[in-house]
């Protein structure tokens, strides 16, 4: 087993009294591609929130490369927000600037580059998510896909050990999709990112899964390879991964079903 | 019964939270403003200049129209009531004193306010919502330095500015209609404008616009970072910034005019 470069603890999240997150413990493994899958609403990307620190927990910690992030100052923790870079569902682009500005903004704000070096550096990131040339479009002259990549360039902009994305395949057609896990493999394989990816796109996520996560109702449930999950007995698994309207959960709910599974969570 | 008294609690709990959360956003604001002054890096040129253009230089043709048009129609007022007194000569005085210390301030606030102050709120709320808040979260960058400090520093700085032109903007609507509409003598109304102006009239007019300048920029940034759910949470911040900014300033003019008349020395 590789070392783990994020670890968390017991990490208990409360909404109003509704633990949206109730007792996560899991490794992320370093260098490699751990997905996190689950239904809508079993708390997936609140658990991205509290790695990259948007969220503070009720209880459990948070280790990032050797330090906890659970009740840290807002200065630490944006220096250890500097080792992240972090892919938005709906990319987060900054619609008042051109596609190198927004590259270029976390290299101008946090380090002493001259301007021709960001630029160079704009450059040569942008070609590696194969937009050469795209520098002075603004964000919405150019299509989702594009955005995505755009958005994936500026997270590796400083460079960063672990990169999260969220929804990387989200509202964009399967051959783009599919395109976004490749570069998700490729900068994982060659630039050796730890990359965490919240998805529940059962193609993309066994594609370029090396570890498989599945929540369920603020819980783990199952943890494994992408072979170990695909041959997993919990019935909710099955259900899925073969995206089944029937099985362990069913398809219609009486109203005192909804209501205890409710009060469950 | 109860459910009033619980209106009334739940409103109360709102406008101080609200008041607490302004407050807490005044000091983080005032802090980094001070903080600029030492560290170039904390409010960058390019942002500032950028914010002061879009408020300042691009708000000029309406505060110019509003100021004028007040101005006229404060002079034709004038004009009809003192005439009863023999006294239409001291229209230019009362325009030019109600310019300098109530109407330039207001009107420009209030102008502002919807000008500058919704497009603050919608454009930040736009930006939470799309998650570019977020985003700047994530790149270490603390988006009340990156996105509320430029935006307070260049209305703090324009406000006042503003205000000036829309004073003056006043006083020459007032002398086209003194001169051409009611027939006073150009000198003669000229001399009275600057007879009755004394210098505590501009100087508070300015410290008012100041502190509104404050109050818009405070409000609408606060409204739009914290908008939640979407175009609906955008809308209602929108509408929310302009109405509390407008509110405030009227009540804060009133206690700032009572000061200055009670305690202020001419």
């Amino acid at each position: 087993m590789t070392e783990n470069l994020i670890e968390v603890k017991e990490l208990v999240k409360r909404f109003a009294e509704r633990a949206v997150l109730d007792g996560i413990n899991l490794g992320i493994p370093t260098g490699k591609i751990t997905v996190i899958m689950g239904g809508s609403g079993c708390g997936k990307s609140t658990f991205l929130r509290h790695l990259i620190g948007l969220l503070t927990p009720e209880e459990g910690e948070i280790w990032v490369d050797g330090e906890n992030i659970v009740g840290m100052k807002e200065k630490e923790m944006n220096q250890v927000r500097r080792k992240f870079g972090m892919l938005f569902q709906g990319a987060a682009l900054f619609n008042s600037m051109t596609v190198g500005e927004n590259v270029a903004l976390p290299l101008k704000e946090h380090t002493d580059l001259s301007a021709e070096i960001i630029n160079i550096i704009v450059k040569v990131k942008l070609e590696l998510v194969g937009l050469t040339g795209f520098e002075k479009f603004m964000p919405y002259q150019i299509s989702g896909g594009m955005k995505k990549r755009v958005a994936l360039a500026r997270a590796i902009a400083l460079d960063p050990k672990i990169v999260f994305y969220d929804e990387p395949g989200a509202g964009l057609d399967p051959i783009t999709a599919s395109m976004i896990d490749q570069l998700i493999l490729d900068l994982s394989r060659k630039l050796k990112i730890t990359s965490v990816v919240v998805t529940h796109e059962m193609k993309s996520a066994f594609r370029i899964a090396d570890k498989i996560i599945i929540f369920h109702k603020g819980r783990v449930l199952e943890v494994g390879t992408g072979e170990e999950i695909r041959n997993s007995k919990n019935p909710y698994v099955q259900q899925f991964i073969k995206g089944e309207p029937e099985g362990a959960i069913p398809f219609k709910q009486t109203s005192d079903a909804y209501l205890k599974g409710l009060l469950e969570t | 019964m109860k459910a009033f008294f619980g209106k009334v609690g739940e409103t109360a709990f709102f406008v101080f939270t609200g008041v607490y959360h302004l407050f807490h956003l005044f000091a983080t604001v005032v802090r980094l403003i001070a903080a600029s002054f030492v560290q170039k890096k904390v409010l960058k040129r390019e942002h500032l200049v950028y914010q002061m253009v879009q408020m300042g230089f691009d708000s000029l043709a309406i505060i110019c129209l509003v100021g004028a048009a007040v101005g006229m129609v404060l002079a034709l007022q004038a004009a009809y009531q003192l005439k009863q007194f023999g006294a239409v000569l001291y229209t230019g005085s009362l325009v030019s004193v109600s310019m300098a210390r109530e109407l330039g301030p207001l009107v420009a606030a209030i102008v502002i306010s919807g000008r500058v102050g919704a497009r603050m709120a919608a454009e930040l709320g736009t930006m939470k919502v799309q998650e570019e808040i977020d985003a700047l979260a994530t790149m270490g960058l603390n988006p009340i330095k990156f996105l509320v400090v430029p935006r307070c520093a260049a209305l703090m700085a324009m406000l006042p500015c503003l205000t000036i032109i829309t004073d003056v903007m006043g006083m020459i609507g007032g002398f086209l209609v003194g001169t051409l509409g009611v027939g006073i003598n150009p000198a003669l109304y000229i001399a009275k404008t600057f007879d009755a102006l004394v210098l505590k009239d501009i100087y508070t007019g300015l410290a008012k616009s100041f502190v509104f300048a404050i109050l818009i920029a405070l409000i609408s940034c606060h409204q739009g970072l914290s908008v939640e759910g979407g175009a609906e949470g955008v809308g209602k911040a929108t509408t929310q910034a302009v109405v509390i900014s407008i509110v405030l300033i009227i009540v804060v003019d009133c206690l700032a005019t009572a000061i200055f008349y009670y305690a202020v020395p001419a």
